[in-house]
């Protein structure tokens, strides 16, 4: 058995245990996709065979007549273009904010440094839902309640923890040495900001921005505890639409779909940087 | 995996200055220290007024009667002193939450935290080729949104179209047509567990394979020489490495499988049963459903009070780690 995988031990291993364990994978693997398949292939099937007490594995009649019917409804455009205002809206403004807290915990070392990581860390742990009572009140004494700037006010707070905590650690991987080099050569500090960090640090925007367009884009109850059905995302929608007609299968599922591309796609993108992010440095802690 | 990889790095290099240079370096320090609260000032101030303030209000919430009326009127609500903690806490209803939720919670964390476990450790036993596919497979899972996701099993558990309960059917002597899988408080959890440790299972199974590229392979290798048995590298090598990383992800799901709302929530199109409450869930319904935002307030204040425990085993857990950078 000559295996060379990265870091995989092969002594002591014998054949029957590796089929065993490549068979019981494959099961696993498929276990898991079979809920998405099945939204997946509710979709595509005509209401006749949606409602059929016997399931097809295939859609017989394949359509699109569920994505149409769900694209059609009066409330989805709306709701598509209100989630992403809601969410660049969002996004952008943590991002900002976000990267100047974690540029100063992670480049200086200063007396309430430990404090503020403790807060950005605490905060986080705050369950969000339960805050939503007093926020409700806030947005609405400020008249911010449904109107979409008062959602993303919300789901800024809802990013920022985890904004600072990734972008905090994609900085102290950038070599502090490149700094001390370039205000050797006599950069300022707001020179080695623009010049090195900023730029350095792109690739870590990027796959947090990412990350807080999932968040905000899959938040729900927020929103539709603070806004009228016409200020919704498509996350709601995807409830409002539910409870409306409980039983069309198939337009609710390609619903789902429609609502769940822009999240896969981005999630596929940077989802390595999803799990070191969550759990940065861990194994060494 | 610059966080996991890198080796520890030392804060900053701790001057030693000349004592002539003390009173520069210090003025130096102090200018740096200026600079830096005023790039933290921006997210203090935002999480001062939209997180810190708000839990504040929800306290002095608790402590009112804040109804329908005073929400329309504006008016300040009533003083209501301990009322709200004192018809909570003797209020058997409630006391069936909180038991539902833990119970929940410890049964779905072990189960995901195990399973997580063996398809970390299975996913360094498979093929390349099988290990892909696994990893495709729960990349799709994670990236699925929990509506959506609960919308799918929805649907695969629905009484009249499910194809589970069509599936089941087939078993010979078994007749699951029709079967509604929400009566039975029993199997409808079992519904919402399969969901939360299903959609749970790729973040658990994926950071632990990254952990466990972390464990020499040389110390499994020299021990398997040395006779020992999987399970006693597992227990002696593996899990002690891994311990860290183990708390963390444990810690993690505590937390969000404690405030566990939306599979409930679109299981039970919105209106959960009373035997389908969590803390969550209830102390919305009565916040919002029952217009009692006071009772609310108190509900989530209580479980806030609930958290904090596993809480501060996770903020001290990530400080060491803040501590290393």
């Amino acid at each position: 058995m000559a295996r060379h995988d990265e870091g995989v031990v092969t002594v002591g291993r014998s054949r029957t245990g590796t089929i065993a364990a490549n068979t019981v994978g494959i099961i696993f693997g498929l276990l898991m996709l079979f809920p998405v398949y099945w939204v997946l292939n509710t979709a595509f099937k005509p209401e006749s065979e949606v409602k059929s007490f016997t399931p097809t594995f295939l859609p017989i009649h394949p359509t699109l007549d569920n994505f149409k019917s769900a694209l059609g409804e009066e409330l989805f455009l709306p709701a598509m273009v209100n989630g992403l205002i809601i969410t660049a809206m969002a996004v952008a403004a943590a991002l900002v904010v976000g990267f100047l807290a974690a540029l100063a915990i992670a480049r200086f070392a200063f007396y309430g440094r430990k404090a503020i990581i403790l807060v950005v860390l605490a905060v986080q742990l705050v369950p969000f839902l339960a805050l939503l009572i007093p926020l409700f009140l806030m947005l609405q004494r400020a008249e911010l309640t449904n109107t979409l700037p008062g959602v993303a006010l919300v789901y800024l707070v809802l990013l920022l923890p985890y904004t600072v905590w990734t972008l905090r650690g994609f900085i102290s991987g950038i070599p502090r040495e490149l700094d001390e080099a370039a205000m050797i050569d006599g950069c300022t500090r707001a020179q080695v900001f623009w010049r090195i960090i900023l730029p350095l640090t792109g690739p870590g925007l990027v796959a947090t921005s990412v990350y807080g367009f999932i968040q905000a884009w899959n938040e729900f109850i927020i929103i539709n505890t603070l806004n009228s059905p016409e200020k919704q995302n498509l996350m709601a929608w995807l409830l409002y639409n539910q409870t409306e007609r409980g039983t069309a299968w198939g337009p609710l599922m390609a619903g789902a779909i429609i609502t769940s591309i822009p999240v896969v796609i981005f999630f596929l993108l940077i989802q390595r940087n999803i799990a070191t992010g969550l759990t940065a440095g861990a194994v060494k802690g | 995996m610059y966080a996991v990889d890198t080796p520890p790095r030392t804060s900053d290099p701790a001057p030693q200055p000349a004592p002539k240079k003390v009173n520069r370096v210090r003025r130096r320090s102090q200018r740096e220290a200026r600079t830096a609260w005023l790039l933290s000032l921006p997210t203090l101030l935002i999480l001062a007024g939209l997180l810190a303030y708000p839990l504040y209000r929800m306290i002095l919430l608790s402590f009112q009667n804040m109804r329908l009326r005073e929400l329309i009127t504006g008016l300040t609500p009533p003083w209501a002193g301990f009322d709200q903690y004192t018809k909570a806490l003797t209020d058997s209803v409630f006391w069936g939450v909180v038991a539902r939720t833990a119970v929940f919670t410890v049964v779905s964390v072990t189960i995901s935290v195990l399973l997580g476990l063996g398809v970390a450790l299975l996913m360094r036993r498979v093929h390349s080729k099988v290990r892909l596919f696994m990893m495709i497979a729960m990349m799709f899972v994670w990236a699925l949104p929990a509506l959506v996701a609960a919308q799918a099993f929805r649907w695969i558990t629905d009484s009249d179209f499910g194809i589970l309960n069509y599936l089941i059917d087939k078993i010979p002597g078994v007749d699951f047509a029709n079967h509604s899988w929400f009566v039975n408080p029993w199997e409808g959890w079992a519904v919402i567990t399969t969901l939360v440790v299903w959609a749970g299972i790729p973040f658990l199974a994926i950071s632990l394979s990254a952990g466990l590229t972390q464990v020499p392979k040389e110390l499994l290798e020299a021990a398997t020489v040395d006779g020992a048995s999987a399970w006693q590298s597992l227990r002696s090598i593996t899990l002690p490495i891994l311990k860290p990383l183990l708390t963390i992800v444990t810690t993690l799901s505590v937390i969000w499988n404690f405030g566990l709302f939306t599979q409930n929530w679109a299981l039970r199109d919105g209106h959960p049963e009373p035997v389908y409450q969590t803390l969550a869930t209830y102390s919305y319904t009565q916040a919002f459903g029952q217009s009692r935002y006071s009772y609310g307030s108190a509900i989530s204040v209580i479980t806030v009070l609930l958290m904090l425990g596993v809480m501060a085993f996770y903020i001290r857990q990530m400080f060491k780690i803040g501590e290393v950078d």
